[in-house]
């Protein structure tokens, strides 16, 4: 059975963004600093909203910030 | 390191001495060095201090948000660890006492409420063990 992965664009896009903080981004999506630390590293897979609310903040489609890998078997 | 952490990490910290002084104690006991009874409390008291600490200690984090989805989420998976621990630790309660005294053996019933404050920190230190594990998982400061 195949591991599935989640990558994302979150630092580039944060770095886009004006240098945002991840304790801005934090803020503005409504989570711990800890959090998006996480989610950043690919070691959380945040939830459906919370993707949403990050995709929001940076004005782009959830997919821009997202993607989402199966490895084959 | 957020307070939950830190909660956790001085709970294994005192819990681990707490035991290590208990084991050391029934050890001196079983080779019969002389000790009053009381002297059995220590260790109790060394576990049970975590508590008295995280709650003189620790101050509320800082920020406007302290606990979101992912604490959440860590949070319910500790408590499910704490209860598997405890299920655990009545199932070996249950039967090392047949396997070690025999089935015509006996324990005073003084033990009873031992045993449940056993099982108190028996949830309590599989829970903040489990807590430490999920946070390390976030990487570096996660």
């Amino acid at each position: 059975m195949g591991s599935d992965r989640l990558s994302n664009q979150i630092r580039r896009l944060r770095l886009d963004n004006g240098q945002m903080t991840q304790q801005e981004l934090a803020d503005k999506v409504g989570v711990t600093r800890q959090t998006i630390i996480a989610t950043e590293a690919g070691r959380y897979a945040p939830s459906l909203p919370l993707a949403f609310r990050i995709a929001q903040t940076f004005g782009v489609p959830i997919e821009q910030v997202f993607q989402y890998d199966k490895e084959q078997p | 390191m957020n307070r939950v952490q830190k909660i956790s990490l001085t709970m294994v910290i005192t819990f681990s001495l707490g035991l290590f002084l208990a084991i050391v104690f029934i050890v001196m006991r079983l080779f019969d060095v002389d000790m009053p009874k009381i002297a059995f409390l220590f260790p109790v008291f060394i576990a049970g201090s975590g508590g008295i600490i995280s709650i003189t200690c620790f101050k509320k984090d800082k920020g406007d948000i302290i606990f979101d989805e992912r604490d959440k989420l860590i949070e319910k998976n500790a408590n499910l660890a704490g209860f598997g621990a405890v299920y655990l630790y009545v199932i070996l309660m249950s039967f090392l006492p047949i396997g070690i005294l025999g089935e015509e053996g006996s324990i005073p019933v003084t033990w009873c409420p031992a045993l449940l404050i056993g099982a108190g920190f028996c949830q309590a230190f599989a829970q903040s063990i489990a807590i430490l594990v999920q946070y390390s998982r976030g990487g570096k400061d996660g």
